[in-house]
């Protein structure tokens, strides 16, 4: 994996930061994923791999990777030692092929 | 003619702050012994005022209009960012500014050709800041600091010769655009090597990390730009290797300075290699490059 892919037009760079910025949206996504991606001009394909938890495919897009690593942690969590290693862990089974927990919303 | 009277280049991994109580001993030696001789020997040199140069882990500003170096001109310097406090678990802080020496900065880099970006709002700072003002409680002190978030992630990013002209300038700016008993403090924050978001995210390359700590130890700057390209960065983790090159600008600054570590960690649970460097400044050749 390097630099190829990476695509500074991706929408979803915007939506991770703009998640990172405004905590009403971080509550929002917790809530309603839905009506949150409903807000941003996303690439079909692109939607149906943040719907899916298909990193793998966001990378291919050109999702910056440490923002798909921030992304993960909207999904999974991002508390020190806790949700955040499963966020970790998630994300790179869907990196390396393996198949990832989309229990958690 | 202002004098620098401390430098260093530290790791700001969030983990040695969240997890370091998880850690096996001989892990947590390596934390405290590094950041307790940046503690004493910072202190002991008094500076007035601190250039932290650090990678923004786009907290900042949009991946499509991303500054190379942008100075905080705040009076003070609040943090960790909201998003970021469950992440690293520090204490919140409000370290005071310098607004007359980080504009100072921002002007004489642009009259040495070196283009940054300046803002006067309280910048987004997660461990690349924060990191280093808890370990060291500059937030307790009466030192300036003066943030320099540098673009290290985002392609194309400034490489290792550009980092190293841009610390050139600086070292010519503290010496003769700040007032003359000025004492100025430089540290670069970053690395060693991770690969945040990426699927070698525990993964460490303890081989270049070491190779890195004995290159900026020794002061041999041509070994250090020839042999450590970001290509050689990326390789040993992408996307957050290359966050040493914030370690440059200190390093152009002081010339080439011999320097001490305090021990390495690659611990799998820290997602990063863990090392820092206390520059001797009494060595520098400083005009050789």
């Amino acid at each position: 994996m390097g630099w190829e892919k990476f695509d500074p037009n991706l929408v979803s760079n915007d939506l991770v930061q703009d998640l990172k910025w405004d905590e009403q949206l971080r509550e929002l996504f917790k809530q309603n994923e839905r009506a949150v991606l409903d807000q941003y001009d996303l690439l079909p394909e692109e939607r149906a791999a943040i719907e899916a938890r298909d990193f793998r495919k966001l990378y291919d897009l050109g999702i910056h990777p440490y923002l798909g690593g921030q992304l993960s942690r909207f999904i999974w969590g991002n508390e020190a030692g806790k949700s955040a290693v499963e966020a970790a862990n998630n994300l790179v089974a869907s990196l390396t092929g393996q198949t990832p927990n989309i229990s958690k919303t | 003619m202002a004098k620098i009277v401390f430098a260093a280049g530290v790791p700001h991994a969030p983990a040695i702050v969240g997890q370091f109580d998880h850690a096996p001993d001989e892990v947590k030696a390596v934390v405290t012994d590094t950041f307790e001789a940046v503690k004493q020997q910072m202190y002991a040199a008094r500076p007035d005022v601190l250039i932290v140069f650090a990678n923004d882990h786009l907290a900042n500003s949009r991946v499509r209009s991303y500054p190379d170096f942008l100075i905080g001109t705040a009076r003070e310097h609040r943090g960790p960012h909201s998003w970021f406090k469950p992440w690293i678990g520090c204490r919140d802080y409000v370290a005071k500014g310098n607004p007359d020496v980080a504009k100072a900065l921002f002007r004489g880099m642009t009259h040495r050709g070196i283009r940054m970006t300046a803002k006067a709002e309280n910048l987004n700072f997660d461990d690349n800041i924060s990191v280093p003002v808890v370990m060291t409680d500059l937030d307790q002190s009466e030192i300036g600091l003066v943030p320099v978030l540098q673009n290290c992630t985002v392609p194309p990013y400034p490489d290792q010769y550009h980092c190293y002209a841009v610390g050139k300038a600086l070292g010519d700016f503290v010496r003769n655009d700040l007032p003359a008993d000025l004492r100025v403090g430089l540290i670069g924050s970053g690395g060693l090597s991770h690969e945040p978001g990426g699927a070698r995210y525990y993964k460490i390359d303890q081989e270049f990390d070491r190779a890195f700590l004995q290159l900026t130890t020794q002061g041999d700057h041509d070994t250090l730009l020839k042999e450590m390209t970001p290509e050689r960065m990326d390789t040993a983790g992408m996307g957050g290797t290359a966050e040493i090159l914030a370690w440059y600008p200190i390093m152009g600054a002081i010339g080439e300075c011999t320097g001490e570590d305090f021990g390495y960690s690659g611990w799998p649970n820290f997602r990063c290699g863990i090392g820092g460097v206390i520059w001797d400044l009494s060595t520098s050749k400083q005009h050789q490059h």
